[in-house]
């Protein structure tokens, strides 16, 4: 083998992608040739450095990214239902689809298809279903303990039981984002603690009306307390028109001081800097103790000098 | 009837073929991770990893029943995100893509910040380095033909054969070899002198 040859197949030969018979070539030239072995090593820290700058998902998202595909699913699963014709026997199997669209990802929290809706609607009792379903066992198959609830069990024969179920009833609902009732139930969707997918688009819907008082709490709310970056985010971009306004204020310099992300302690400095107060001067020495985020600190920094003020408390 | 607890690989996509949620949940969970990693990796976006993972999984939901084991689930779920993200890449391409590192008022700020970097280092010099080196490689990697960059990342990341990875983009195993032999090319020649 020659060199040009050898070090062609270094990677290869790095990868494990070389038949046996090459690999011998390839490591008895090795042996063979100091320079090739020095392209090899070359080789090997060139995969070390490639290796350590992987880009690899942040924690958490694959939880946000498992818990939107649920919702989308079942989405699809309502869509489905809407269009499908209803008539007759069919009727009930297509609403059973539509609720058979549930999943799982996350044990212990309820996982439940059109929360938002449901909320509003409540539950359905199982006279809604067709007796062929309550008169067979079967048909059990439709029971989720996330989606139905037993009412009633009555024996009605030796060997034979009869049970009236709760269902959860999924509906379409569209209307305008300056509606009220639309507005409660995104307000209502925007605290729903098993989806973060859901949190995040009824806040980013609700932060274009950011103008009335009761959405402007309910993003004070979910920039303090939600545990989805994503959604803080959200709500703090529907505040950013009322950095000046004391309450909101406030908030923002709670978020800056305790929260975990960077992303939003940036954008929150970002807001919180565009007017000098002397308050602002000990929160920011407060923040330069704790801060390890570089950008932060520089904006920290700066802004302290401005005011003629130390980088530090002693 | 739901998935039992435990059923092999086949046992699941029929159940899920047949409508069983659980088995689909099942199948999406025994590659859901690596499908994000492959997408954050390669995409270096978290937000577009995350639309490539959705998008992924919504065509499988949908075209599970054309599936006829004529090639394993693996590779027919990577032709899928595969497809996707050297679609999002040639785009990306065309409308010349903002870079990760934006400018904000008062300096630069990396939106990779929000991604788990493999490797910290508390030494501020050789985290100088380090960024030096990640910048170099981020432009070797954003220089690569989508093709190359795809591959690159299916072999070294992932750790897939270069004959899956050539039935995962359609093509020969030698294809797959030869656009890996150019993505390694063009790196030996960009971080010559970083290692």
């Amino acid at each position: 083998m020659t060199c040009e040859e050898a070090r062609k197949n270094l990677p290869l030969f790095l990868y494990g992608e070389l038949s046996f018979d090459e690999e011998e070539l390839v490591e008895v030239h090795m042996d063979e040739c100091a320079s090739c072995r020095a392209a090899l090593a070359r080789e090997k820290a060139m995969f070390g450095a490639l290796d350590g700058a992987e880009m690899i998902p942040a924690p958490g998202a694959l939880d946000e990214s498992r818990m939107e595909l649920r919702r989308r699913l079942a989405a699809a699963g309502r869509a489905a239902q809407s269009s499908a014709p209803v008539r007759g026997a069919n009727w009930w199997d297509k609403v059973r689809e539509g609720f058979t669209i549930h999943f799982h990802f996350a044990p212990g929290i309820a996982q439940v298809a059109g929360a938002a809706a449901m909320l509003v609607l409540g539950f359905v009792t199982a006279r809604m279903a067709p007796n062929s379903l309550l008169g067979n066992f079967h048909s059990a198959s439709v029971m989720d303990p996330a989606t139905s609830r037993v009412r009633y069990v009555e024996p009605v024969a030796p060997g034979r039981v009869q049970i009236v179920v709760d269902e959860t009833h999924q509906r379409v609902l569209s209307g305008s984002l300056d509606d009220e009732s639309i507005q409660r139930l995104l307000l209502t969707a925007a605290k729903d603690p098993s989806d973060a997918g859901l949190r995040v688009e009824s806040v980013d819907l609700l932060k274009n009306n950011s103008q009335s008082a009761e959405i402007r709490k309910a993003l004070v709310y979910a920039l303090e307390h939600d545990p989805n970056a994503g959604v803080r985010l959200k709500a703090l971009d529907g505040l950013k028109q009322f950095a000046e306004d004391p309450d909101t204020r406030q908030a923002l310099t709670s978020v800056l001081l305790k929260d975990d992300n960077p992303g939003v302690r940036t954008q929150v400095i970002d807001l919180l800097v565009q007017r000098h107060t002397d308050a602002m001067v000990g929160v920011l020495q407060e923040l330069m103790e704790k801060e390890d985020n570089s950008y932060i600190r520089m904006r920290c920094q700066k802004v302290l000098q401005e005011m003629n003020a130390s980088v530090e408390t002693y | 009837m739901q998935a039992a607890v435990r059923m092999d690989e086949p046992e699941l996509i029929r159940a899920a073929q047949q409508g069983d949620q659980r088995a689909f949940e099942q199948l999406v969970r025994l590659y859901d991770q690596s499908v994000l990693r492959l997408a954050t990796n390669l995409l270096r976006s978290p937000e577009e990893a995350n639309d490539i993972y959705q998008e992924a999984f919504l065509r499988v939901y949908k075209n599970l029943h054309t599936f006829r084991f004529d090639c394993s689930f693996h590779t027919w779920l990577y032709r899928i995100v595969s497809n996707l993200c050297l679609d999002a890449l040639r785009k990306r391409k065309v409308r010349r893509e903002e870079s990760s590192v934006v400018e904000t008022s008062e300096g630069l700020l990396d939106r990779m910040d929000a991604v788990e970097e493999r490797r910290a280092d508390g030494n501020p010099e050789r985290r100088l380095e380090s960024q030096e080196l990640k910048e170099r490689i981020q432009e070797v990697l954003g220089g690569l033909t989508p093709r190359e960059r795809a591959v690159f990342e299916m072999r070294h990341y992932q750790g897939m054969r270069l004959r899956t990875i050539g039935e995962v983009m359609g093509t020969s195993e030698e294809a797959a070899k030869n656009c890996l032999f150019r993505a390694t090319q063009k790196m030996r020649v960009a971080l010559g002198d970083f290692v």
